[in-house]
């Protein structure tokens, strides 16, 4: 309950953003961050992109039902190519980097350390970074779709730890081992 | 336009199977199962017939080093009187799915049967449910060469209840009449102080050596009063593992990285309640 209390703080604020050059609502899906994560953010010195958002993921076989809050940096690099389609003007921007702060909710995983625990006996299992890449489509003037790619903290650790591992057992350098896929969908008001 | 749209929707509901969270629970992790690890080793028994001695190696703790754990792996494939490995826990260090799935795929590269028992760390976040669907029962026992391996969940702040001493005493009686030459048991952390009686159930049930991870180092005790070794290895790291040498009647323990040491048991005297003279 307390981490919705602070997704919905996090949403009207920064909404209201004065310093944002443009608000953005941003809807994802997968890469980490939920069947569906529903962000709002602004933008500023054109290029630098902040955002809050809330995920969720309903019960499967392979997922108990969550829900998960996120504040996320990216930093979109200003390069992109222009074309027609069918009378249509796209532009495709392929690189943009960024990352995010992730936090579960779930009985099952914790921010504060339980009471059964001595002090200091692990970290907190609900809060992850999630590390990503992404190329944009910008299909109007206002909308753009999106491919992402992300890495989890552990796995880029565990990547740059050894790379050898996960060179000799992962196709793509390896990559395919700890990167994860996703796609979006991000409105520009 | 629309084509756009369609293509973008289309892909969204893929997604929905492609990695939803970092909590997921569908590790792909084929032949790492107790069972068909059981199986395997009961098929190499029957190919090697009854033997007068052969090796266990015992891995723990690799988390956070799959590839330090797959050279150990390698390592251990060339040790030819090593019959099968026991990994005493902590595969993952958060419990979550691709954590797992590392280790998993180090563990393919084994040419031996491993057999698993789980580790505090893998019950964290959802490694539970990972654990149970992936390796199978936290506790179980089985035979070799007329020894007993008992292994069993002891991490006492993951879960209510253990571990279960009446199960482990039962795992040890004789099936059949036929007794054991070893009981061994195997869990990830080593008996717990506040576990109070803990040892001499254990002794008082026939068990002569217990084993386990959990430690960064390799340790090998035994409480002055009750005399029942618990050996631990050392957290794994290119190679870093123990080797347990079963003998008709005797048991014997090796500290190995690329070398191997003899290990005995330290005499630990249980600490007394202060005297209060009156």
């Amino acid at each position: 309950m307390k981490l919705y209390k602070i997704a919905v703080v996090l949403l009207l604020t920064l909404s209201q953003a004065q310093w944002a050059n443009a608000v953005f609502m941003d809807l994802q899906s997968g890469s980490l961050m939920g069947m569906v994560h529903a962000s709002v953010g602004g933008t500023f010195s054109d290029n630098h992109h902040i955002s809050t958002g809330v995920g969720y993921v309903p019960k499967l076989d392979n997922h108990e039902e969550m829900s998960m809050v996120s504040l996320r940096y990216r930093y979109q690099n200003p390069y992109q190519f222009s074309f027609k389609i069918n009378e249509g003007s796209y532009s495709f921007s392929p690189v943009s980097f960024g990352a995010a702060v992730l936090v579960g909710s779930h009985k099952e995983l914790f921010v504060e350390l339980p009471d059964q625990y001595p002090d200091g006996y692990y970290n907190p299992t609900a809060i992850r970074l999630v590390f990503n890449y992404q190329s944009t489509l910008q299909i109007s003037k206002q909308t753009q779709v999106y491919f992402d790619l992300s890495v989890l903290d552990v796995g880029l650790i565990s990547y740059v730890r050894e790379p050898e591992f996960f060179m000799d057992n992962y196709d793509y350098l390896g990559l395919e081992g700890v990167t994860n896929w996703g796609f979006g969908l991000r409105h520009a008001f | 336009m629309k084509n756009i749209i369609f293509l973008f929707l289309a892909a969204l509901l893929a997604g929905c199977e492609y990695e939803l969270s970092p909590w997921q629970t569908d590790a792909h992790c084929p032949g790492v199962s107790v069972e068909e690890n059981l199986a395997k080793l009961a098929a190499f028994e029957q190919s090697v017939g009854k033997v007068d001695f052969y090796q266990v190696a015992i891995i723990g703790d690799p988390q956070q080093y799959p590839g330090s754990f797959e050279n150990t792996i390698k390592h251990v494939n060339t040790l030819d009187d090593v019959h099968f490995i026991l990994l005493v826990g902590d595969l993952a260090e958060t419990g979550i799915k691709a954590e797992f799935e590392w280790m998993c795929k180090a563990m393919s590269k084994s040419n031996k049967p491993i057999l698993s028992v789980i580790g505090n760390h893998d019950s964290l976040s959802f490694g539970k449910d990972i654990w149970l669907d992936v390796f199978g029962p936290y506790d179980y026992a089985f035979t070799y060469q007329d020894s007993r391996f008992v292994a069993y969940n002891d991490n006492q702040y993951e879960f209510k209840n253990v571990p279960d001493r009446d199960w482990l005493a039962k795992q040890a009686e004789p099936i059949d009449g036929q007794e054991w030459d070893h009981i061994i048991g195997v869990s990830h952390i080593p008996p717990w102080d506040a576990d109070d009686g803990f040892d001499q159930h254990l002794k008082d049930s026939g068990y002569e050596l217990t084993i386990h991870g959990h430690e960064s180092s390799f340790d090998h005790w035994q409480w002055q009063n009750v005399l029942l070794p618990h050996y631990i290895t050392t957290q794994n790291r290119d190679p870093g593992f123990g080797i347990l040498n079963v003998y008709p009647g005797v048991l014997e323990l090796d500290d190995c990285s690329r070398e191997c040491t003899k290990s005995t048991p330290r005499i630990v005297v249980p600490s007394q309640p202060d005297v209060v003279e009156l």
